[in-house]
């Protein structure tokens, strides 16, 4: 039977900045219990012992200052609790304590727990329940922003697990490469907000391949005029900054930037493909985050196939060497079509070499060489060229939404 | 079909003299190392060092993004003069 998938034409990824799934999403368990949001019984404790419980506090601006440490060792701090042992198990008890390294103020410290009452997101948590949530969504490495985004891009990260620029290491390439290179040729872009947030991806793509870049103001333009290439990757605005038409307030929600901002961008890329009928019956938006950003998350993150690099325990500065076998902390995710059933729930296990491993297996059938990390990663839209699992198959409506949801924006 | 009503961010949001974040101060390492591969007539005079502001972060972003757009069209530019063919056999062509 014909479904969505047969009408997908364009897959467009979000990647946000920096907050955990429950932070985001942990409300929405109580509309609909699948949501494997903040479960009653978690707590972590702060530095005296006592159990600090999340709660629905979380504020838009001011409050997550400074930025939760998110690098290596203290990712490890708040998974694994301070635990060095060999065989150790993640129990997500360590967030407060992480964040009380930085002030040394019990009550400051706390704040790690808050989390998003569903009313103040009303972009995000609308997205969540009427396509598909991912609940098993996980950062790629178990650190920060460019070793993460490097494996959206990359499907690995060549061994680095912290911010420095990386080498692309033969023979792997990045996802663009292998579409614009493909024959028949494939079209890929990556839209960083204008120029002067610029992307994160500098020191490959874009001083090397800099015609792959557009500014978001181009992809709202392809979205209208149905240029939109197969496959296009969306950055938000990093930073505060002005432009001829007035201030343009950072859009990432990064903290401490404003998350109101981020809602606005996120329904802004919803409503440019919707507004086009043609664009939203035949593409995919992923809206999904880079990394926690130090923010609680109550799921233990998940061992994987490990990378064919190591980072010494110099890279780490765990005093461990790192494999690239445990996934990080669990991140917001959300795929948009509106040939996916209202309510979906995925509870299979995704990271964001996902992302290339979904778009090459789409568009290209199949690609060597890949990453071990990338080549083992689950993809959240199947082939159209092979039989479909009709249970792995999200856009498995047969008949086109009309009950999508709006936002005046 | 339900409008969802998106509320803007208050007024006081941006703010161009927040001290620059570890992201943004990476990115700011990582333009820096592409600009110094850059031929000199695109560098910029910004000592990256004393960037201490979202809004001076911005301003070098913009400076070394819009460089790296300019010397790879001009180069493209220059590539396109070398192996344009020679005018005489263009005027050869059309006698014929």
């Amino acid at each position: 039977m014909a479904t969505g998938l047969d009408n997908l034409k364009h897959i467009v990824v979000l990647m946000m900045e920096n907050r955990s799934f429950d932070h985001m999403l942990g409300s929405l368990t109580a509309v609909n219990p699948r949501i494997d949001g903040v479960p009653a019984d978690f707590s972590n404790p702060d530095t005296n012992g006592n159990p600090v419980k999340p709660q629905p506090l979380a504020e838009f601006q001011g409050q997550l200052e400074p930025d939760p440490d998110h690098h290596f060792p203290a990712v490890d701090l708040q998974i694994f609790d301070g635990n060095k042992d060999a065989g150790r198990m993640p129990n997500m008890q360590g967030f407060v304590k992480s964040y009380f390294n930085q002030q040394k103020d019990i009550g400051h410290s706390q704040k790690i727990m808050y989390y998003f009452a569903q009313e103040q997101l009303p972009v995000l948590t609308t997205l969540a329940l009427n396509f598909a949530v991912f609940n098993r969504w996980f950062a790629s490495i178990p650190g920060p922003t460019i070793c993460n985004r490097a494996f959206a891009h990359y499907g690995t990260s060549f061994g680095r697990v912290d911010m420095n620029p990386f080498d692309v290491i033969e023979p792997f390439k990045s996802i663009y490469s292998r579409l614009i290179n493909a024959s028949p040729k494939r079209t890929a872009k990556v839209y960083y907000y204008d120029t002067t947030s610029s992307t994160m991806e500098v020191a490959n793509l874009l001083q090397n391949q800099p015609e792959l870049f557009g500014t978001y103001e181009q992809f709202k333009q392809d979205c209208t005029g149905g240029a939109l290439p197969d496959y296009s990757f969306i950055e938000p605005n990093y930073n505060d900054h002005d432009t001829d038409s007035g201030e343009a307030v950072a859009s990432d929600q990064h903290p401490d930037h404003n998350v109101q901002a981020g809602e606005l961008f996120i329904a802004d890329v919803y409503m440019a493909i919707k507004r086009n009928p043609s664009l939203w019956s035949s593409t995919a938006l992923l809206v999904v985050y880079d990394e926690h950003g130090g923010i609680f998350d109550h799921v233990p993150p998940p061992s994987c196939t490990a990378d064919q690099f190591t980072a010494s325990l110099n890279d780490t500065g765990t005093g461990m060497e790192f494999k690239f076998d445990r996934l990080g902390v669990r991140v917001p995710a959300i795929l948009i079509s509106p040939w996916i059933p209202k309510g979906t729930v995925v509870e299979r296990i995704f990271d964001h070499a996902s992302i290339p491993a979904t778009v090459t297996k789409f568009f290209l059938d199949d690609y060597s060489p890949r990453s071990p990390r990338e080549v083992s990663a689950d993809v959240f839209i199947e082939p159209k060229a092979q039989t479909v699992d009709v249970t792995r198959n999200l856009l498995s409506s047969a008949t086109m939404r009309d009950d999508c949801p709006e936002f005046d924006v | 079909m339900t409008l969802i009503n998106v509320p803007k961010p208050s007024k006081d949001a941006g703010n161009p003299n927040r001290p620059v974040s570890s992201l943004l101060r990476n990115q700011i390492e990582h333009l820096h190392i592409a600009e110094r591969r850059l031929p000199p007539q695109y560098h910029s005079d910004i000592y990256v060092n004393a960037i201490k502001t979202e809004g001076e972060a911005a301003a070098y972003i913009r400076h070394v993004t819009e460089a790296i757009h300019k010397g790879h069209k001009d180069a493209a530019v220059r590539r396109a003069k070398a192996v344009r063919p020679a005018r005489k056999s263009s005027k050869a062509k059309r006698k014929k």
